[in-house]
């Protein structure tokens, strides 16, 4: 059965102003699986959804969304999947259960089948209580948690995330990642989610492709990602940027990434390195104010694939 | 096709409760109509002692000027209501669904006619209780209401076209201002022949709401008479088939895939 999956098959997307956003990407996502894709602002992340979701043609290449072909049937895919987009789509003049009615009727179901159905969901993103005021008077999670409801009033089998949680505080965010967890694990829906937040990726996802300049720079589990870098990581924080670039400069043998005041060294055993690096260090009478030895995080594995700090939490 | 019914019922439904919940975008609109009503009439209803007006009720001639306001406002709604679905991100959100898209468009319409016609018929009733008496009787009566639906419609149609393109509130709001010129640059205060001013007296010759008003008067005034009521709803006709037109192109533009 192919119902639930996403193939995507060297994507290429090129706007009319020649642009290219996704240049050959390619990857699969199982019935059930939770995807997160992965890339600093810019890197072709929204534009890949927004093919995968019918709002945007591809130029070459092929998608598939359980089975059928998004440029060829996009009337049928927009059946399968649920899409929360980066800004919510709510008429704030309509009560959350209006809207959810509304919804429910554009998909087909009966006015009653859409009053239940709407009654449900509010349950399920904790909406019951504010179930009748007009969005407009809803704080920012709660609008999140209202678009999310809707995406799922016709239980799609996929469900599409672009940055679900960006600019919400940690409790909301928090709530959004249970909920996001038990539709995927509970009713295996599968997830495809677009992050800038590692913790977020590592949080929830099976598999993570991380996206760079329109292409895939790397890929895997969370722990496979983790592995590739198979190193420890020494963080030193300097008192001063001057100092830390200077720190740069006297360990520029070793794998040395700068970020403000902090330099992170990866070493194969930092148990054995890191008295070598400090001798180094004293020689140019550099010392670090703090100091901190970790196994990679995704942070790290970001960091080396883009070459970027930007999406670094 | 039931889909597309029942799409249209669902956001005709919707464009109604956002205009019930939001009366302030709808008294503006009427207390000018209403506004053009009394004071026409109470300041300018002498001068319908020339010959010119052949005897006419001056509350018969600019009644329907008070109602191509109306018509006017009721109809602008609706683009409005797209510039707010756009701006909102509503409207991204239903071009995800299986929504046929002509629902979209149809429903701020549809709200934007029945509006209309609810100002239309308080306008009607007021005239009647100033004392109006319509020539051609409750056919008459039916016949305004008609042409009011009608340039309606197409002022519908330009303002979903104005909206779709602009897809900003102050553009789609400048765009209104065309109420300005089609509804004074015509035979708005008096006839044709009493309009002084060359330049005057040729826009308004070419304004469609010339014959507009022509064709209500006629109704009010004069009763059954056929050349001015096909004339009008000719005009109309065609008005309708120009902007709705134009509304469907940029909707088309508006729908496509990047």
């Amino acid at each position: 059965m192919t119902k639930g999956t996403i193939v995507v098959d060297h994507l290429v997307k090129t706007y009319k102003d020649k642009f290219t956003a996704v240049n050959d990407v390619s990857f699969t996502v199982g019935k059930g699986e939770c995807f997160a894709f992965l890339g600093p602002n810019g890197a072709g992340k929204s534009t890949t959804v927004k093919v995968l979701t019918t709002l945007s043609r591809l130029t070459s290449g092929s998608v598939t969304i359980s089975g059928i072909d998004v440029d060829e049937d996009p009337e049928k895919v927009r059946w399968e999947i649920g899409v929360v987009l980066q800004d919510t789509g709510l008429d704030s003049n309509l009560t959350a259960r209006e809207l959810l009615e509304l919804q429910g009727r554009i998909f087909h179901l009966s006015g009653k089948e859409a009053s239940f159905r709407a009654e449900e969901l509010l349950a399920v993103v904790g909406l019951t209580e504010e179930a009748d005021r007009t969005s407009k008077k809803f704080s920012g999670g709660m609008k999140r948690r209202l678009d999310l409801a809707m995406t799922l009033v016709h239980r799609p089998g996929i469900l599409f995330l672009d940055e679900p949680t960006t600019g919400l505080d940690p409790l909301n965010r928090k709530s959004i990642w249970k909920e996001i967890r038990r539709l995927n694990r509970e009713e295996g829906t599968t997830v495809f989610l677009t992050t800038q937040y590692l913790e977020e990726a590592d949080e929830l996802a099976d598999q993570i492709q991380i996206i760079s300049g329109g292409k895939i720079v790397a890929g895997g589990t969370p722990a496979e990602l983790k592995q590739s870098i198979g190193k420890d990581v020494i963080s030193m924080q300097f008192v001063s940027e001057t100092e830390a670039k200077k720190a740069r400069e006297v360990l520029n043998k070793r794998d040395v990434f700068l970020i403000e005041n902090d330099i992170r060294v990866t070493e194969e055993k930092a148990s054995a390195a890191l008295p070598v690096i400090l001798r180094e260090l004293q020689e140019f009478g550099l010392e670090p104010a703090a100091l901190s030895v970790a196994e990679p995080t995704l942070d790290d594995v970001f960091i080396q694939v883009t070459g970027s700090s930007e999406g670094a939490s | 096709m039931k889909a597309f019914f029942v799409h249209t019922y669902v956001l005709t439904k919707r464009s109604i409760v956002v205009l019930l919940r939001n009366p302030l975008t709808i008294l503006p609109n009427l207390f000018i109509s209403v506004f053009f009503l009394f004071v026409y009439t109470g300041g300018l209803s002498g001068i319908a002692q020339l010959p010119q007006f052949e005897g006419a009720d001056y509350l018969s001639f600019i009644l329907p000027v008070s109602i191509v306001s109306a018509a006017i406002g009721g109809a602008g709604g609706a683009g409005q209501e797209l510039v707010r679905d756009l701006e909102s991100g509503y409207f991204a959100r239903l071009l995800q669904t299986p929504v046929t898209r002509l629902a979209i468009v149809l429903g701020p319409i549809i709200a934007g006619m029945l509006q209309l016609l609810v100002q239309t018929s308080l306008i009607l009733g007021l005239a009647f209780l100033l004392g109006l008496q319509v020539e051609a009787g409750l056919g008459g009566v039916l016949v305004l209401l008609l042409f009011a639906v009608g340039w309606g419609l197409a002022f519908a149609g330009y303002s979903v076209t104005v909206a779709l393109k602009a897809k900003n509130a102050q553009a789609a709001q400048a765009g209104t201002l065309i109420f300005f010129p089609l509804l004074f640059l015509s035979t708005t205060f008096v006839p044709l022949e009493l309009i002084e001013a060359g330049w005057l007296r040729t826009a308004a010759v070419i304004n469609p709401t010339t014959y507009l008003l022509e064709g209500m008067r006629s109704v009010l005034i004069d009763g059954w008479v056929w050349q001015p009521l096909v004339t009008g709803f000719l005009v109309v006709g065609a008005a309708c088939v120009v902007t709705i037109s134009l509304s469907v192109i940029s909707a088309r533009r508006a729908f496509s895939r990047e």
